[in-house]
């Protein structure tokens, strides 16, 4: 069908974040798919405010609520009693009058309890809801990994140096950045 | 003034060989229509592309450059339809590269290392793979010609350059060295190596070419943030500027010839899947060194029965890279990747030698990409928690490097592209290819570059090292429509013009005889440029 062109270089483009926000996601040969609205199902305000205590328990450092909100939600499709799991370990940390996380994650029960504290630490750290190529991205630039060496490297895609400004001294590892 | 339907020039890709081309020929007063298979998106679509992947796919550089249907590259994927390219061979020829306007000059380090003398002269001086028809000071001036035009850093130093052989300075001074790369410079020194400065497409220091300084975003792949690397993207502007015609997601999958054996048109469809034809004088493929010699094995006809441009049937063959290997290694100490640019240095010596009768040379570079994506989920599933979990993820991004090898390979008509079976949205047949990096590149990691690996290793304080069990590839594909003076060996002469047809220029990697080790896209570009003096000079007689 050879003929004169019909506009053909106007293309209908969706970057990944349009996507996400349109509740969709985007899988690698461009094709899109919903998400099942239970993933997306918004939680009780209590349940995100226990969600928070128990990562601040869980996790010795300063925490963002919004990211903790979209942290819940995935917790509440992935986990069909997450307000029992809530209490039950918030209950073992308030008995351990627990600080810090060291005072209290051994006393955790092997098991499906230790392995949802386990998610939840990975979720701050990584700001995904997994390794996989296809997890939920909580965050990028405030999963927690970043701040353990945001002293020395920067987050990829940001910066926080001048134009040929980077030979500095080595940094020690002791240095642990406040976060 | 070019229309949507014809030009003096017709420029099919619109990668950095296409953007080159397309902008001497304009500068030289012709009218230019360039036909791009994917979108044209802004920089911040893809920068929000690449922050919203999760942290373990960070390092597919895909990712962030999801294709369209009517334009598939490769991704990563489980799933066999989703896979574009058909592999097979004892090893997987699995190239990334992005049908996008700019080309994978988007996701390139912007790496540039020049050819020597010797790596022009295989054959010549070590009896193994092809000689080039020209030598090294017949391409020279166009190096300096590329490192200009992209904004090329590099030593002033002549004992740092590579090689020191040049008739002109480098437009920027090199970027400095990160601590980490200080101290793997001085390592390598105890072995004897010396780690030099990378030329690179980035500016260094200062503003060029309308594009800022290098700010050490650490993220040259899978993008550049800020536009401080070359990607032909950055000149698309200028070129319309100039009066170029661009034309994106117009896939084009037909050369046409005439009676005279000459280029008629090219036909593209459209994202209808509707088809259009466009004319010209003279045509140039660039569309990279898969897409190109697929599209001339697609356009066979009566008088071209085996592909057009392939009367010597080689087109598709001689498919090349730079096979890798990668040492992760472990140290004591830290030396803090992911400081300044993802690739800023290199041990390029170790790529020449009378030793490449017998197997091939190999470049070492200390990648220095941030390694908190690479490093936290390790350090999450040892079950640390709390004060032990910030120290380990911290330890193992400071204590941690990858060393890689990359070697150079010959040309083997085996290895080789065709045509598959199977079809892509459009219904056009998906790239097969056949691969082996053989007994040259064999031989070479295992009497030569993995023992200097170790080595190098070793000073580094290593106490761990693991190295990939198998070759990778580098994505600098070239060798499908290799160059030679001989007609009935090889695709393109030495200008990238078809040895078939007198109005058809096929520039960039694919016409490269020899990889040598070092990254393709400055020679490359230097060939484009190359091209880019025949055509004006053609056309200016026709």
């Amino acid at each position: 069908m050879d003929g004169q062109p019909k506009e053909p270089n106007h293309s209908p483009t969706m970057s990944r974040r349009d996507a996400l926000v349109a509740g969709v996601i985007v899988f690698a040969d461009g094709m899109i798919a919903s998400v099942p609205k239970s993933a997306l199902a918004a939680i009780e305000p209590s349940t995100h405010s226990r969600f928070m205590r128990l990562s601040t328990l869980l996790i010795n450092h300063q925490l963002r609520p919004e990211i903790g909100a979209r942290v819940a939600e995935t917790a509440a499709g992935q986990y069909k009693d997450l307000p029992g799991m809530l209490d039950a370990i918030i209950a073992i940390a308030e008995r351990k009058h627990a600080a810090v996380v060291e005072d209290f994650f051994a006393d955790i029960p092997d098991g499906e309890l230790k392995d949802f504290a386990h998610w939840v630490i990975l979720a701050w750290y990584s700001g995904c809801s997994s390794e996989k190529a296809n997890a939920t991205v909580f965050t990028y630039e405030e999963a927690l990994t970043f701040k353990t060496t945001g002293d020395v490297v920067a987050i990829p895609s940001y910066c926080f140096s001048g134009p040929n400004r980077w030979s500095q001294t080595t940094v020690p590892l002791a240095n642990m950045p406040k976060f | 003034m070019a229309s949507k339907m014809s030009a003096e020039v017709v420029v099919v890709g619109t990668g950095v060989v296409g953007a080159v081309i397309a902008e001497q020929l304009l500068d030289a007063g012709r009218s230019v229509l360039m036909i791009e298979a994917g979108p044209r998106v802004s920089r911040g679509a893809i920068v929000e592309n690449f922050r919203n992947v999760p942290l373990g796919a960070k390092g597919d550089t895909s990712a962030s450059y999801p294709p369209r249907p009517w334009a598939p590259h490769p991704v990563s994927s489980d799933e066999p339809k989703d896979q574009y390219l058909q592999l097979s061979g004892p090893d997987a020829y699995a190239q990334t590269f992005i049908r996008y306007a700019g080309g994978s000059t988007w996701h390139w380090a912007g790496t540039c290392w020049r050819l020597t003398p010797e790596d022009m002269r295989l054959k010549s001086l070590y009896g193994v793979g092809r000689d080039w028809p020209f030598d090294y000071d017949t391409l020279e001036p166009f190096y300096v010609r590329t490192e200009h035009k992209l904004g090329i850093c590099g030593p002033s130093d002549p004992t740092l350059q590579w090689p020191a052989r040049r008739s002109a300075p480098y437009p920027m001074e090199a970027l400095p060295f990160s601590p980490g790369e200080q101290r793997f410079t001085e390592v390598v020194k105890t072995l004897g190596y010396k780690n030099i400065p990378v030329a690179q497409a980035r500016n260094s220091g200062i503003a060029y070419d309308g594009r800022p300084a290098c700010c050490s975003n650490n993220n040259c792949v899978p993008v550049c943030p800020i536009g401080a690397k070359y990607d032909a993207a950055t000149s698309l502007a200028r070129l319309e500027g100039k009066g170029a015609t661009i034309l994106v997601d117009s896939v084009v999958y037909k050369v046409e010839t005439n009676a005279r054996n000459k280029i008629e048109a090219v036909h593209y469809y459209d994202q209808h899947k509707e088809s259009h034809r466009v004319t010209g004088k003279l045509f140039v493929l660039a569309c990279n060194g898969l897409e190109t010699p697929k599209l001339l094995l697609m356009s066979a006809d009566d008088r071209n029965p085996n592909g057009v441009a392939n009367a010597s049937d080689q087109v598709g063959r001689n498919m090349m890279d730079h096979p890798q290997l990668t040492l992760t290694i472990t140290t004591r100490e830290p030396y803090w990747s992911g400081v300044g640019p993802v690739v800023n240095s290199g041990i390029i010596e170790t790529s020449q030698g009378a030793f490449r009768s017998e197997h091939a040379g190999a470049y070492f570079r200390y990648n220095n990409f941030g390694r908190n994506r690479f490093v936290t989920f390790a350090a999450l599933k040892k079950g640390l928690i709390g004060k032990a979990l910030d120290q380990e993820i911290r330890r193992m991004t400071a204590c941690t490097a990858d060393i890689v090898a990359a070697h150079e390979i010959l040309p083997d008509p085996n290895n080789r592209l065709t045509l598959s079976d199977k079809k892509d949205w459009l219904g056009l047949p998906k790239p097969a290819i056949h691969y082996d990096v053989g007994d040259y590149v064999r031989k070479s990691s295992e009497v030569y570059s993995l023992p200097i690996g170790g080595r190098i290793a070793e000073a580094m304080g290593a106490i761990d090292v693991k190295i990939t069990p198998k070759f990778a590839q580098s994505k600098h594909i070239m060798g499908g429509t290799i160059m030679g003076e001989d007609p009935n060996s090889s695709v393109v002469d030495a200008d990238c013009r078809s040895h078939d047809h007198e109005n058809l220029y096929i520039p960039g990697g694919g016409a490269m005889p020899s990889t040598a080790c070092g990254n393709s896209t400055i020679t490359m570009t230097a060939l484009a440029f190359k091209a880019a003096d025949a055509i004006t000079s053609q056309i200016g007689n026709d």
